[in-house]
């Protein structure tokens, strides 16, 4: 008995112990997160840093409207310190190509190297050959294995991961007045971001809104598959208050779903920008709200990571950029926030 | 005249544009990209280094289409390879996990070449479908967990050592080149595999047994795609579902570039390793000359159109 009683109070202290770090976002090895905000190269330094006459390499996993912020971003920090940007790669989502072109960028020998990981576990040999000549590498989101913070690797800047599920959790449930019954579709694969959003919206749900109850768990790797899955939810429930989409593009197909269904009454949250999307919302579509990072502040804050470490000062191991829930009164803003970029005209 | 220079050369005429091709583009970078490091080593190593899975894939494409049949499912078979094999080594050898790895390559180019020799299914409809089924079975079989290769010795064979001086990699695309233009061009089963693409009843009628022909060309692009899978697995120290499968276009253009039908009795396996080459150096160069990630891709679309347009033209004539 003694025993028992012994252990519930350890579980309870440990439940304790573990609320405040659920309640944010933590780095993929659990650090602790600092607000890009607190980034900043120093001015005074700019004179100094072009004189070296240093460079970047930009290897990205992909090509989207978020990279194309997270680029621009960079750039311009860069350019500030006379730092010119000598190779810019897709590596399409494929592992090997990614190690590809690491090898072929260092050829130009950057100083400095901003890179989304594209798994750990691949991505730890790919790095290898950067880190042996001593290019800094600033990461996005994800981080290779066993890679340890700061002999091999400056930074990595990531979404305010925790934010972005918990924002459109609350947006959700405002659009529901508190009450109601929810679908989950979240993103079935070990992809840090995505998976790391995913909770953050479910246990939101679970632990702030007494009055939702999440009736429908399905995960989705196809974003091609999204109306069928769709389709499938409002099946077996046809009274969702709402449904949740762990990104964009899978989002719409559930909207094509609920339009083919004449349905009208669920709403969808999701996140990451995406016209149709956002042309449905302001339209007083299923859409209520999408939520949003700032990709343009994230690139900044990557290139200052890595200037910073040039300049052998210390920079904090995990950086996350704010998240930005846009709605239909603030599409325009929002989408200045998060890419630096007027929305596209149909939404304005 | 291109009887002579045929004679003369062993080279089909028809196949030089590949060989012309490449050396322009080749030039061309070394004039433009001096100063970038283009000429360097260690680029012109890493080309190679980067090009060799596909190399081996598009040498069992030769087989496959110079028979007069296609094989889309080798992307697949690359990931189900890497992972047997990486699964296997984490409990087993190496050689375990090599012969997995190969095994499974092999099983499913047998499987694919049963269905298309022996239940005369057209190959296009059967790899399509064997393409699908086994990307989900590369998925299922670790649930999409990537799994790390740590066995030294695999990675030193397959992937980053070397012997003496030369990497594994530049000696497995040796290997499989040399391997693989002795079979096509100097052997009776490679003039069997021309003779059936080029006719497959008047290659019957001549004795030749068409349906094993078949079945061997699918088993070794299976065979192949399994060896790109060792490969891949060795160089990234990893094996991942999603390996080879954005191969699937890149082999197929170098392996037509490189003077290859796609209606069968007309292939190179030196022309396929010319072409995958030129590839990886578009790659290379694109990157290097600092151009956007869109402009690469348009700029590499176009060249490979162009150099398929006038391969295909050539083959015509």
């Amino acid at each position: 008995m003694k025993h028992t009683l012994k252990s519930i109070a350890t579980c309870a202290a440990l439940a304790l112990a573990t609320l405040p770090a659920m309640a944010q976002t933590v780095g993929p090895q659990g650090e602790t997160a600092t607000a890009t905000s607190e980034i900043v190269a120093p001015e005074a330094s700019i004179e100094a840093v072009k004189a070296a006459g240093h460079t970047a390499a930009l290897l990205w996993h992909d090509q989207s409207d978020f990279v194309n912020a997270v680029t621009a971003g960079a750039t311009d920090e860069f350019a500030r310190f006379g730092i010119e940007v000598v190779a810019t790669t897709s590596a399409g989502f494929d592992a090997a190509k990614q190690r590809s072109d690491i090898e072929t960028a260092l050829i130009k020998k950057p100083s400095i190297i901003l890179s989304l990981p594209l798994d750990p576990v691949t991505s730890a040999a790919a790095f290898k050959e950067a880190k042996a000549d001593g290019v800094k590498l600033v990461f996005l989101s994800n981080l290779p294995a066993d890679y340890t913070h700061p002999d091999d690797y400056a930074a990595i800047v990531t979404d305010d991961l925790f934010q972005m599920g918990k924002q459109a959790a609350d947006a959700l449930a405002a659009s529901m007045d508190g009450a109601g019954t929810v679908g989950w579709i979240y993103h079935d694969a070990a992809y840090y971001v995505t998976n790391q959003r995913d909770k953050a919206f479910k246990t939101t749900i679970e632990n702030d809104y007494p009055n939702i109850s999440i009736v429908a768990e399905q995960g989705i790797s196809d974003p091609a598959r999204a109306e069928e899955i769709a389709n499938a939810m409002l099946l077996r429930n046809p009274d969702l208050g709402g449904i949740y989409v762990t990104w964009a593009g899978p989002a719409e197909g559930v909207l094509a779903a609920l339009r083919a269904n004449g349905n009208d009454t669920t709403k969808i949250v999701t996140l990451d920008l995406s016209e149709p999307i956002a042309l449905d919302m302001v339209k007083g579509g299923n859409v209520a709200a999408i939520v949003a990072d700032e990709a343009y502040e994230l690139g900044r804050a990557m290139a200052a990571a890595g200037i910073l470490d040039l300049l052998d000062q210390e920079v904090p191991p995990f950086i996350v950029a704010p998240a930005v829930t846009v709605t239909a009164d603030n599409v325009a803003e929002g989408w200045m926030q998060s890419l630096r970029i007027e929305a596209p005209e149909s939404v304005r | 005249m291109d009887r002579l220079i045929s004679r003369l050369t062993g080279i089909d005429f028809q196949q030089w544009v590949v060989y012309i091709g490449f050396l322009g583009i080749f030039l061309f970078f070394a004039a433009t990209l001096h100063d970038d490091g283009f000429l360097t080593e260690r680029n012109l190593t890493n080309i190679v280094l980067q090009t060799a899975p596909v190399t081996i894939m598009a040498i069992g494409l030769v087989f496959a289409l110079s028979a007069g049949e296609i094989d889309l499912s080798f992307g697949s078979i690359v990931a189900v390879a890497a992972l047997s094999a990486a699964v296997a080594m984490q409990s087993y050898s190496m050689a375990v996990g090599i012969a997995a790895g190969l095994g499974a390559g092999i099983l499913i180019g047998a499987v694919n070449g049963i269905l298309v020799a022996y239940l005369k299914l057209p190959s296009f409809l059967v790899t399509l479908a064997t393409m699908g089924l086994f990307a989900g079975i590369a998925r299922s079989m670790t649930n999409l967990r990537s799994i790390p290769v740590v066995n030294d010795a695999f990675t030193g064979i397959f992937g980053s050592g070397k012997l003496f001086t030369v990497p594994s990699l530049v000696i497995w695309t040796v290997i499989g080149v040399g391997l693989g233009h002795l079979i096509y061009r100097h052997t009776k089963f490679g003039a069997h595999v021309v003779a059936t693409g080029d006719n497959p009843r008047a290659a019957q009628v001549s004795g030749i047994k068409v349906p094993r022909v078949r079945f061997y060309v699918l088993t070794i692009s299976g065979a192949c795609a399994g060896l790109a899978g060792l490969l891949y697995a060795g160089r990234l120290q990893a094996a991942k579902y999603t390996l080879g499968e954005s191969d699937l276009m890149t082999v197929i253009a170098a392996v037509i570039v490189g003077g290859t039908a796609l209606n069968g009795g007309k292939g190179s396996v030196i022309g396929a390793l010319v072409g995958s080459l030129l590839m990886g150096m578009l790659n290379n160069g694109l990157i290097l000359m600092n151009l956007k990630v869109s402009d690469q891709m348009i700029v590499r679309g176009l060249i490979i159109l162009l150099a398929v347009a006038v391969s295909l033209r050539d083959s015509k004539r």
